[in-house]
């Protein structure tokens, strides 16, 4: 099978590593991106199949990011699922088009589930 | 010779009716009620030449005692008084008086002479005698006095109670003037009586332009709000108060302001009644306080859960790598690590809940479920979580229940982990859930030791924690109040029976949709 890429953004490097080495245990290809203000060059650039999204994040935030990702032609459709440990984050997902929505902190299988719930589409 | 013994007869005669009448008018004199004495002015110092036995009576001195004596014997020592100077006057130009005088009996007891002196005078006009005519008049003295007294004692009492009512007005006014509230009082038109100093200086107003104004045309009608108007009418026929009624507003001359505004009738048996009293304060400051906590807190919420989410994976990976792990302590080490992790996540989620209900900004996401199968649910996740406790559900109702159910499923979870919580010598919790009415009820009945009195009443409030309780069972006292919260929120109830010693029962209702209307959506 073919090595799917998801690409994380959060502002949290903690976060960021275990992610990266859970979702490599998985057998996924992982790009971490801390500043989200480089995010849509690294998306531009690295085209990976999904991406996990942070909301609370400094200089732009994920509803921002996730905005501006609907509204570029060549990533409208990205797959997104937003993490965050705000109570309202579900509702500001669901708002922005995410395609899932993840309550931080998460059990690790939710993050698989959800990822292969949303790949297999 | 005939002729001068009839003279001598008639003289006889005449001198014999002369006696006869004399006898009668001593008598009459005698029998007077008034002292009467005739005083002979052309002897020296004026002696008493005749008195009445009223005079001995009232007195005390015999006749024999009285005659010769001048008057002033009377007085005794009591000489400064000056009517003497009055009779002295009037003896001396000839003339009568009248006076009121002290004098004393010969026992030396006072009593009030009303004293009317009358000059007797010759063919020349000389004065020869004088006709003293006494009344004892203690009696009336006393009575005049006596009332003067009273009068006096009267006059002091409402002196003294006017005073007592200027400084009880002056203490209330200072109060009404010092007090950190604003008061206003309408009429039973809602135009303003009074203001008091607060009110002017908090609204920056003067008295003018506040007393004699209807309160909903003051400043920029910012009183003028329909549904304060509608309480406000209220009251004086119901005399149902308006308790806590906030007004948010932009006010002129202070900018925007949270009011607090209570309104009660008052009435002042007749003086007047469907009068107003509002009392309005100013609760802009603690509503920012409130609404800086709560940041702070869903701040400090959102900050912990941070790390808390990277070393919640750290250890899932772990437990994932030790999954063929041969060292069972290692695998034991990390489930314990796991799930203290958990608590910690549910005590800072707990914290922010009681924050965001606080200042009522929970939010609901109001969408019709299944009630049954929430509840099914819900319990099947603490069955798995407690696997030795026996939950059994009883009931079903079909019913569709709008409402939050992620909050619902929360409510469910608290009362089922205090159920097991509190009966550490049970291992049986029983659920029913039933249609009664219009409301789904559920029961969450456990075996444990149960809950006093005093304590059913304050479970429910924020961080209440029955006292002998604290100890053994460790917890921040927010489950029941936000659990409490949120059924209210949902238009239901949340109540507790329960006795010590024989478990308690938590119930919640939650209205049902009415078909017609999930058949029209």
């Amino acid at each position: 099978m073919e090595r799917k890429t998801i690409m994380i953004c959060d502002d949290d490097k903690g976060i960021l590593e275990m992610l990266e080495l859970f979702l490599e245990l998985e057998g996924f290809n992982v790009i971490c991106e801390i500043n989200s203000t480089n995010l849509i060059t690294q998306l531009n650039t690295h085209k990976p199949d999904l991406l996990l999204l942070d909301l609370w994040m400094p200089l732009l935030s994920g509803d921002q990011v996730l905005k501006i990702i609907r509204g570029t032609a060549e990533i409208e459709h990205l797959p997104v699922i937003v993490l965050s440990a705000s109570v309202d984050g579900n509702v500001i997902a669901k708002e922005l088009g995410a395609n899932g929505f993840i309550a931080k902190p998460f059990d690790l299988d939710d993050i698989t589930s959800g990822i292969t719930t949303i790949l297999s589409n | 010779m005939e002729k001068n013994t009839s003279h001598i007869d008639k003289l006889k005669q005449h001198i014999h009716i002369k006696s006869n009448d004399l006898d009668l008018y001593l008598k009459a004199l005698n029998s007077a009620y008034s002292g009467i004495i005739i005083t002979d002015n052309m002897q020296h110092d004026n002696p008493i030449i005749y008195c009445n036995t009223a005079f001995e009576t009232i007195t005390g001195y015999s006749h024999n005692e009285i005659i010769g004596h001048n008057c002033r014997f009377l007085q005794t020592q009591d000489r400064s008084q000056p009517e003497r100077q009055i009779i002295k006057d009037s003896i001396s130009r000839g003339e009568e008086c009248k006076v009121e005088i002290r004098n004393y009996r010969k026992d030396g007891t006072l009593f009030w002479n009303e004293l009317f002196i009358s000059p007797v005078k010759n063919e020349e006009g000389k004065v020869t005698h004088f006709i003293g005519v006494q009344n004892d008049i203690t009696a009336r003295k006393k009575a005049e006095h006596d009332l003067r007294e009273e009068k006096s004692h009267v006059e002091q009492k409402i002196q003294e109670r006017t005073k007592e009512l200027q400084d009880k007005e002056i203490f209330l006014s200072s109060i009404i003037e010092t007090v950190r509230e604003s008061l206003l009082v309408l009429d039973a038109n809602y135009v303003v009586l009074s203001a008091n100093k607060h009110f002017l200086n908090s609204f920056k107003v003067s008295s003018e332009e506040t007393v004699g104004k209807p309160l909903f045309e003051l400043g920029k009608k910012q009183w003028n709000i329909n549904s304060l108007k509608e309480l406000l009418t209220q009251i004086l026929p119901t005399n149902n108060p308006v308790i806590d009624y906030e007004v948010d507003n932009l006010f002129p001359h202070i900018g925007r302001k949270v009011m607090l505004l209570n309104a009660y009738r008052i009435e002042f048996e007749g003086h007047y009644k469907d009068r107003i009293l509002i009392a309005i304060e100013d609760i802009t400051e603690k509503k920012e306080q409130d609404r800086r906590k709560d940041d702070f807190l869903s701040i400090a919420s959102h900050e912990l859960k941070t790390p808390l989410t990277t070393i919640k994976g750290l250890v899932q990976i772990l437990q994932r790598m030790s999954a063929d792990h041969p060292n069972p302590k290692f695998v034991n080490t990390l489930d314990k690590m796991s799930s203290y992790v958990d608590r910690l996540n549910l005590l800072i989620t707990k914290l922010l809940d009681t924050s965001k209900i606080q200042s009522g900004n929970i939010e609901l996401h109001m969408e019709p479920f299944d009630i049954d199968k929430t509840i099914r649910d819900a319990i099947d996740n603490i069955k798995l979580a407690v696997p030795g406790y026996e939950i059994c559900l009883s009931g079903t109702t079909g019913a569709i229940v709008e409402g939050d159910e992620l909050q619902i499923i929360q409510v469910v979870n608290n009362l089922l982990s205090n159920a097991i919580k509190y009966s550490p010598d049970s291992d049986k919790v029983d659920v029913g859930i039933h249609k009664v009415a219009n409301f789904v009820k559920i029961s969450v009945r456990d075996y444990g030791m149960g809950i006093n009195y005093q304590d059913r009443l304050k479970i429910f409030e924020r961080f209440y924690r029955a006292s002998h309780i604290q100890k053994k069972f460790p917890g921040l006292g927010i489950g029941l109040y936000v659990s409490h919260e949120i059924i209210a929120n949902h238009k239901g109830t949340l109540w507790v029976e329960s006795e010590p010693g024989e478990g308690s029962t938590f119930n919640f209702t939650l209205p049902i949709i009415n078909n017609d209307d999930n058949h029209g959506a």
